[in-house]
C-alpha cells in the first residue's frame, strides 16, 4: 500500500515542472520590447464592460502590430469577485511581470479597498483609457414612467427596489440614495454578478429599476424595451439616451460616480517594461478603431492617461474612497 | 412555416465548404475539450475565440457554436471512463456511466446511450428553439429571484432521493456542501465569507477541482486500496464494435427518459443563470420518479439517458435567450456574447431581426454539429473504451495525473490541485464509511444559486415570505414542494392508522 502510494506522490511531483513558468531575458539596450506571449488578466466575466474593453484593444495591438507581433492571450480569473486575479498579478516578478497586463477599473478597486489589505500602490498604474458613467431604466410596463415619479413614490413612503451590478453599481447607488435623503431599506439595491443578469431581471419586471452603463442597455432602448429615466451624470447623453435628465434638472445635485477604465501590471514591473506598455496605450487610444470603434460606440468618454498622471488619479481617487467609507 | 424557410436558407449557408470544415472541427475541438477533465465549454470558446476574430462572423459563430455544442458529449467520456466527470453537467453522468462500464462491463453500451441520448436532448432542443426561440426566451423572463427560489427549493428537496440508503449520512453530506459553498465572496454584498484571511479561500472552492478530487481522485485511491491489483484491468477481454452496440430492448429503455429530459432541459436551459449543470441534475431527479428497469446508480441505462438528454437540451436552450434578448443563459454563452461585439454585432433583442441570417445559420449550425458529433463519437467509441483494458498499475498514475492536470487548467493555479487533493482524500473517507458523495456535490452546485435568488426576494418583498405564495409561477412550485414534504408524512399517518 506504502508502496503505491509514493508512486503515486512521485508521479505527481514529476508532473509539476509541468506547471513552473521559464524566465527569460527581454530587455535589449535598457529598452523593453516583447519577445513573448503577453497574458492578460481580465477579473470580469467575459462578455462583460471590461471583456469588452481588453479584447477591443487586444485586437488594436495585434493588428495596428504595436507588439512585436507577439500573442496577448486573455485569462480570466473571476474568483473572489476578481481577488484572486488581483493578487497574483500584483504579485508577479521577474519576466513574468513585465509580460502581464491587468484589466483595472474603478469597480474593482472600491471592493479590493472596501474587503482585502491592497491597495492601488500594490500594482504599477500603466494608461487610464476611458470613462464611463450610469443612467436609470423602467421598461414600457413599469408604474414609474419617470424618475419625477420615483421621487413622488419614495416621498409617499413607498418602496423602490433597483437591480444593478457590483462594484461601481453599488457605489453609485449608495450616493444616489445619499442626495435623496432616503435609506437603503426604501431604495433598495439587488447587486448581480454582471450587468446582464441586471437586465434580465428588469425585462422580466421583478424590479422596478435597472441602474447600468449605456453599452449594456442602448440595444434594448433601441428595441423600447427600456426607457431611460435618469443619467447620472453632469450632462446628459447623446443619442437614444438623451431623453433622460440629470439629477441637477430635478432639484437635486448631480450625482456621477465615474467609473474608469484603465490597465495596470504588477508593481514589480521593470521601468523600461512600464515605459513601452504606457507609449503603446497612447498609440491605441489615437487609433480611428478606439475612437470610433469603443469610445463612440459604447458611448464612453475618452480620457488617455500616461503611468504617472494615471498614478496620481488613482492615488486621489483611492484616498477619497477611503475616507468616504471611514478606512 | 417561416421560420422553416430561414431555418432552411440557414441550412444552405452552413452547407458551404468553408462553413462545413468549421463546424466538423468546432465538433471534434468541443468533444476533446469536452472530454478533458477541467478544460470545459467555458475555457474552449473563450481560448479559440480570439482565432475567430478575422473569420466572418456567421462562420464564427458556427465554429463557436459546434464546440460548445459537442462539449456536452465529450463531457461523458471521461465520466464514464475514468469516474472524472470532464465538465460539470457530467456530474451526474458518473453515477450510473461508471458503475455500467466497470461493473457491468459494458463500456461501449454506456457511451453509446450517453451519446444517443445527448442527440435526442439536442435534437428536441433545437427542434424547440427553430419554433419557440423568441417565445421562449420571454418565458424564461418571468423566471425571476422568485419563481428561482420556489423552482430550486423543489430541486432541493429531490437530492433526498440521491442519499442512498442511510439518510442520516445523506443529510450530513448536504450540510457539507452547502457549507462548502459558502466559502469566498457574499454573492450579494462581495463581503468576505470563511476566508481566514486566504486570498485562495476568498475565491470560494472551485467546482471543477473539488468534483475531480471528491470523484476522480478518489477512485483513484480506492484503486490504490485494492489488494493484488497486479496485471488486473478494469474490464476484462476484448472491446468490439458489435459488443458494444445497443441491443433493441435497450434503445426502448433508452428513449423515453431521454424524450422526456429533452424538453424538460429545453426549459431549464432558458431559465435564467440555471445551465447545463441544473438541467442534467433535474433530469436525473425526474427520472428518480419514473420507472426504471434496474435502479439508478447501479448503472442503469435510464439514469445516463435522463441526465446527458438533459444537459444537450439545455445548452440548446440557453440560446434562446442569448439569440432573442442578448440574455446569456450561461457562462459560455456570455462568452459567446462577447464574440458577437467582438465581430462587430450588436447582440439584443434585434438581432433576430436585424442578421437574422447570422441568427438561423447558427441555429442551423447547432443541428449540423449534433449529428456530426453523433456521428464521430458512435465512430470512436469501440477505441476509447480500450483505456479500460490498461492496468490498474498504469491506470492509477495516469488518473492521477489527469486529475492534477484537470484541476489545475480549471484555476490555472495550484491551488485547484491542493483542493483537488484534499476533497478526493475526504471523498475516499466518505466512501469508505459508506456516505454517498452525490449529495454534496448536487448541495454545493444549488446552494448559492439557491442562496443568491433567496435572498434577492426577500429585498423585494421586504423581508416577507408572502412573496413566495403571491406569485403565481413561485406559488405553484411552492405547491409541489409541499406536497413532496407532505406525502411521506401522510403515508406514514396513513399506514399507522392501517396498523
Amino acid at each position: 500500500m506504502y508502496k503505491k502510494i509514493l508512486t503515486v506522490v512521485a508521479v505527481a511531483l514529476l508532473a509539476l515542472p509541468v506547471f513552473a513558468n521559464g524566465d527569460s531575458e527581454q530587455k535589449t539596450g535598457g529598452t523593453f520590447v516583447p519577445t513573448q506571449n503577453i497574458e492578460w488578466y481580465c477579473t470580469s466575466s467575459p462578455g462583460g464592460g471590461s471583456d469588452i474593453f481588453t479584447r477591443t484593444i487586444q485586437d488594436i495591438m495585434t493588428s495596428e502590430k504595436l507588439v512585436n507581433g507577439q500573442n496577448i492571450i486573455i485569462q480570466y480569473k473571476t474568483d473572489g469577485a476578481g481577488e484572486v486575479g488581483r493578487a497574483l498579478v500584483s504579485t508577479l516578478k521577474g519576466t513574468k511581470a513585465d509580460y502581464t497586463l491587468l484589466t483595472f477599473n474603478s469597480g474593482d478597486l472600491m471592493p479590493m479597498d472596501k474587503n482585502t489589505d491592497r491597495r492601488f500602490s500594490d500594482f504599477q498604474p500603466i494608461a487610464h483609457m476611458a470613462v464611463d458613467n450610469h443612467l436609470i431604466f423602467v421598461t414600457p410596463d413599469s408604474r414609474f414612467k419617470s424618475f419625477k415619479d420615483v421621487l413622488a413614490a419614495l416621498q409617499n413612503g413607498d418602496n423602490v427596489v433597483m437591480a444593478g451590478s457590483k462594484g461601481d453599481d453599488i457605489a453609485c447607488h449608495a450616493a444616489l440614495i445619499k442626495e435623496l435623503g432616503v435609506s437603503a431599506d426604501q431604495f433598495a439595491f439587488i447587486a448581480n454578478d454582471s450587468s446582464g443578469t441586471a437586465v434580465t431581471s428588469i425585462l422580466g419586471n421583478h424590479v422596478d429599476l435597472l441602474i447600468c452603463k449605456p453599452a449594456a442597455a442602448s440595444q434594448y432602448v433601441e428595441a423600447g424595451r427600456l426607457i431611460p429615466i435618469l443619467a447620472l451624470a453632469s450632462k446628459r447623453f447623446p443619442g437614444n439616451l438623451q431623453s433622460a435628465p440629470i439629477l441637477s434638472e430635478l432639484g437635486y445635485h448631480d450625482v456621477e460616480v465615474p467609473n474608469w477604465r484603465s490597465v495596470v501590471g504588477s508593481k514589480n514591473m521593470s521601468p523600461e517594461a512600464v515605459a513601452y506598455w504606457t507609449d503603446v496605450f497612447k498609440k491605441v487610444s489615437q487609433t480611428s478603431a478606439w475612437q470610433d470603434g469603443y469610445i463612440n460606440k459604447q458611448k464612453l468618454v475618452a480620457d488617455y492617461m500616461d503611468s504617472v498622471t494615471f498614478k496620481t488619479y488613482g492615488s486621489k481617487f483611492e484616498a477619497d474612497y477611503l475616507a468616504s467609507i471611514g478606512k | 412555416m417561416h421560420n422553416l424557410i430561414l431555418l432552411g436558407n440557414g441550412l444552405l449557408n452552413v452547407l458551404s465548404i468553408q462553413n462545413l470544415l468549421v463546424t466538423g472541427l468546432g465538433a471534434i475541438l468541443g468533444l476533446m475539450v469536452g472530454a478533458m477533465p477541467g478544460i470545459g465549454s467555458l475555457a474552449g470558446v473563450a481560448l479559440l475565440l480570439p482565432l475567430t476574430y478575422k473569420f466572418n462572423p456567421t462562420t464564427a459563430i458556427i465554429m463557436l457554436g459546434a464546440l460548445y455544442y459537442s462539449n456536452m458529449y465529450g463531457g461523458s467520456f471521461s465520466a464514464i471512463l475514468l469516474n472524472i466527470p470532464g465538465d460539470s453537467p457530467a456530474v451526474m453522468t458518473t453515477l450510473d456511466g461508471y458503475p455500467m462500464a466497470t461493473v457491468k462491463k459494458r463500456p461501449g453500451q454506456a457511451l453509446y446511450t450517453s451519446n444517443l441520448s445527448s442527440f435526442i436532448g439536442g435534437f428536441i432542443g433545437i427542434a424547440i428553439l427553430i419554433f419557440m426561440g423568441p417565445a421562449l426566451a420571454e418565458f424564461g423572463l418571468k423566471f425571476g429571484p422568485v419563481e428561482m427560489t420556489a423552482l430550486l427549493l423543489v430541486a432541493m428537496t429531490s437530492i433526498g432521493w440521491l442519499v442512498g440508503d442511510n439518510p442520516t449520512k445523506g443529510v450530513v453530506l448536504t450540510l457539507a456542501g452547502i457549507l462548502v459553498a459558502t466559502v469566498g465572496m457574499d454573492t450579494l454584498t462581495g463581503s468576505p465569507r470563511y476566508d481566514f484571511g486566504n486570498v485562495f479561500l476568498l475565491g470560494g472552492i472551485p467546482f471543477i477541482p473539488f468534483v475531480i478530487g471528491t470523484v476522480g481522485f478518489a477512485q483513484v485511491m480506492k484503486l490504490i486500496d485494492e489488494k493484488d491489483v497486479g496485471t488486473k484491468t478494469v474490464v476484462e477481454g476484448k472491446m468490439s464494435l458489435k459488443g458494444s452496440l445497443l441491443s433493441r430492448h435497450e434503445l426502448r429503455r433508452l428513449l423515453p427518459p431521454a424524450i422526456r429530459s429533452g424538453f424538460m432541459g429545453t426549459f431549464v436551459g432558458v431559465l435564467p443563470g440555471a445551465g447545463a449543470t441544473t438541467g442534467s441534475f433535474l433530469g436525473y431527479a425526474m427520472q428518480k420518479g419514473f420507472k426504471s428497469e434496474e435502479p439508478l446508480g447501479t448503472g442503469a441505462i435510464e439514469g445516463i439517458a435522463a441526465c446527458e438528454a438533459a444537459n444537450n437540451a439545455a445548452a440548446a436552450g440557453s440560446f434562446a435567450p442569448l439569440l432573442a434578448l442578448g440574455i446569456p443563459g450561461s457562462g459560455t454563452g456570455a462568452v459567446l456574447l462577447g464574440g458577437l461585439m467582438m465581430w462587430g454585432l450588436n447582440p439584443g433583442p434585434l438581432l433576430f431581426s436585424s442578421q437574422p441570417e447570422f441568427c438561423w445559420s447558427l441555429i442551423a449550425s447547432l443541428m449540423l454539429a449534433n449529428l456530426l458529433t453523433l456521428a464521430i463519437a458512435l465512430g470512436i467509441i469501440p477505441w476509447i473504451t480500450r483505456i479500460l483494458s490498461v492496468p490498474i498499475k498504469l491506470m492509477i498514475p495516469c488518473i492521477t495525473i489527469v486529475c492534477i492536470v484537470g484541476s489545475y487548467s480549471s484555476t490555472n493555479s495550484l491551488y485547484g490541485v491542493i483542493v483537488m487533493l484534499i476533497s478526493g482524500v475526504v471523498g475516499y473517507l466518505c466512501e469508505k464509511n459508506g456516505y454517498t458523495t452525490a449529495p454534496m456535490l448536487l448541495s454545493f452546485v444549488l446552494a448559492p444559486l439557491l442562496e443568491s435568488n433567496m435572498r434577492k426576494s426577500f429585498i423585494i418583498s421586504h423581508g416577507s415570505i408572502s412573496i413566495f405564495f403571491t406569485e403565481p409561477i413561485a406559488c405553484c412550485f411552492m405547491i409541489v414542494l409541499l406536497a413532496i414534504i407532505a406525502t411521506p408524512i401522510i403515508r406514514g399517518i396513513l399506514s399507522g392508522k392501517k396498523r
